[in-house]
């Protein structure tokens, strides 16, 4: 295992070329599962290919617990990767394959066959071992890659980009259980790479979001869901994401559309102003909206929610809560103002508690 | 009834087809080979008598031998060549498209055009390479010596066939997602693991038509020593399709040419089948 850190790293694939990451940050502790999420094109695959020595960054550095690798390659780094669909050596045996590393590595036969037996116990695929990868179900297969990557007692990260793409609905949970598990019980560094976040939320201690190949924010999933650094992970975390308004601060209270929704210590200004769907309420107080739609998203603890839409001084706005009576079509919109976010130039402002 | 009688009015078309495509000429081999015909209305039912006779027949026997020793000589050549090639080539990129159209450019030539040239290239008078194998102090004559025969023969094969075999296995190693070679470097393999355990395994069906397709072609090879050695000197580069031929044109014998015919298929058909079944009967126990 090892602490990982990688310092403002730059890449494009050729000179001139547009830039796949700027400046990315980013620190793990030893033995923690940390995700990174991001959308198609956030340079996620590239961050990886960068950390797992598969690619030179073009400026910036990647430190193991303190020693530079910028410049080693793969296998001195001791990372393990397990990819979006799975990468079996087609020709050997499951056992074969968790083995593989290891005699690449000089191992005797017996270690190996011990060491593989430890693994595919704790995958629970030691009745599998004799088995070829055409044998095996999606779900199998990628279980016994992640084998691969865990194998090697003294790996320092595993890589694992997107490992449940592949993998057939029902089985994703089973196979995110085994990971979760085998990542506590081994106090492995991991890096889990998704577009998913229901799966970086749950998986990962801390997240760090990706947008345009920049870091936006890294904290635990509790920090990106409420204080959101910038206005994309706003967007991105949440389902539907934050909303996001247009507004401004003067003489310290938060209005828009002309109505005042708080108060702040920010200075005064244009912002944006942002509220999670459930920081709000649809009824008889509060701001007027236009409500467009109401729908039921089910019941909970006998209660009926429902996602309300409604139009905020023109601009679409959800808001989640219990349905207990009718809402009519002309309704007023209250935020909890302890809650209302401002974001100035894409970013947080973070002076503004109040 | 009526619905099996439809089905056979929907099978009629390629019935008919197939019927004169190829079981109509078979059968007609297959009625020759077992008749001694002297005239259009004399013919005289022999059995088997042709089969025995080709099958006791040395100068059918060394013909095969040379046959057999030629494909698994050329085979033995070709497709390890065309794997190197292949893997040598970059995969993506200008160079590409030149390597690829190169490659391409021998088997565009027809049969006896590749005959020909060779015939005047390896001329030790005036052939290029011949002159310059002679001028190296090298006795080399392809129409004298049985040896340079053959190495010229199957030289001339290797640079005709190898292209097919290197672009099947260039369509082949294109297709391996690079994940494979990323996991590959990851897990710390050498550049023969590389080979044995991502690459070869994914060419695997590419290398299986490209040995069928080049034994089945080297099996039935004719114009290219025809035109070369004309199966010289004396017999030694003459193979089972020249003998053949010399048999059923030259000669005119119709009967033993047709149950030579009838057995050349089938050694074909034979060997091929082995080869598939033994190929997919190790597929399956790896599946």
């Amino acid at each position: 295992m090892a602490a990982i850190r990688a310092s403002s790293l730059h890449h494009r694939y050729q000179p001139g070329a547009p830039p796949v990451l700027e400046g990315v940050d980013l620190e793990l502790r030893d033995g923690e599962a940390h995700a990174v999420l991001g959308g198609s094109g956030a340079g996620k695959t590239t961050l990886l290919h960068l950390l797992a020595g598969l690619l030179r960054p073009s400026a910036g550095t990647i430190e193991f617990d303190g020693r530079d690798l910028t410049a080693a390659s793969p296998a001195e780094r001791q990372v393990a990767q397990v990819f979006q669909f799975p990468v079996l050596y087609p020709a050997l045996d499951v056992a074969g394959n968790l083995g593989f590393p290891l005699v690449n590595r000089g191992w005797n036969a017996a270690a190996v066959r011990r060491r593989v037996g430890e693994v595919a116990e704790l995958l629970s695929i030691a009745a599998l071992l004799t088995r070829k990868p055409k044998q095996l179900s999606l779900f199998e297969r990628q279980l016994t890659a992640i084998g691969r990557a865990l194998v090697r007692p003294d790996v320092a990260l595993v890589l694992l980009d997107e490992p449940l793409t592949a993998v057939e609905p029902a089985a994703k949970w089973r196979l995110r259980q085994a990971l979760k598990t085998v990542q506590g019980e081994l106090g492995l560094t991991m890096i889990y790479v998704t577009h998913d976040q229901t799966e970086a939320l749950t998986f990962a201690e801390r997240i760090t979001l990706l947008h345009h190949g920049k870091a936006l924010q890294t904290g635990s999933p509790e920090a990106l869901y409420e204080q959101p650094a910038h206005e994309a992970v706003a967007r991105f975390i949440g389902s539907p994401g934050m909303n996001l308004v247009d507004g401004e601060v003067s003489a310290g209270s938060i209005r828009c559309n002309g109505q005042v929704l708080g108060a702040t210590a920010a200075a005064d200004g244009r912002c944006a102003l942002g509220f999670r769907p459930e920081w709000a309420a649809v009824g008889e107080r509060g701001v007027p909206v236009a409500v467009r739609s109401v729908r039921a998203l089910g019941t909970l603890g006998g209660v009926a929610t429902g996602l309300v839409t409604a139009e905020l001084g023109g601009q679409a706005i959800h808001v989640q809560q219990r349905l207990d009576g009718p809402v009519g079509s002309q309704a007023r919109l209250h935020i909890d103002p302890s809650r209302i976010l401002l974001y100035r130039n894409g970013w947080l402002v973070t002076d503004a508690t109040g | 009834m009526r619905a099996n009688q439809k089905a056979w009015l929907a099978v009629a078309p390629v019935v008919l087809v197939v019927a004169f495509t190829a079981v109509a000429p078979l059968m007609t081999v297959v009625n020759y080979s077992v008749q001694d015909i002297f005239d259009v209305h004399t013919r005289l039912f022999v059995g088997l008598d042709w089969y025995r006779e080709t099958l006791r027949d040395p100068r059918f026997l060394e013909a095969l031998v040379r046959q057999l020793g030629f494909s698994a000589l050329v085979l033995a050549l070709e497709i390890p060549l065309g794997i190197w090639i292949a893997r040598c080539m970059p995969l993506q990129g200008r160079m590409t498209v030149a390597f690829l159209i190169i490659l391409a450019v021998p088997l565009l030539i027809p049969w006896n055009v590749v005959g020909v040239t060779w015939q005047i290239f390896a001329r030790p008078d005036i052939g290029l390479l011949g002159a310059a194998v002679t001028a190296l102090g090298v006795s080399y004559n392809y129409t004298s010596s049985a040896f340079d025969a053959w190495a010229t023969l199957v030289l001339m094969d290797v640079w005709h066939w190898t292209s097919l075999v290197a672009l099947l296995c260039f369509a082949g190693l294109a297709a391996i997602p690079p994940a494979y070679y990323q996991a590959a470097a990851l897990d710390g393999a050498s550049r023969w693991q590389v080979f044995r355990h991502v690459e070869l395994p994914h060419l695997k069906s590419v290398l299986t038509i490209a040995v069928l397709l080049r034994l089945m072609d080297s099996l039935m090879i004719y114009t290219e020593p025809f035109v070369l050695t004309g199966g010289g000197p004396g017999a030694s580069t003459t193979f089972l399709s020249q003998y053949l031929t010399s048999m059923a044109v030259g000669q005119f014998d119709l009967g033993p040419a047709a149950a030579f015919s009838v057995l050349y298929f089938l050694l074909i058909l034979l060997l091929c089948w082995l080869f598939h079944a033994s190929v997919m009967k190790r597929g399956d126990a790896a599946a």
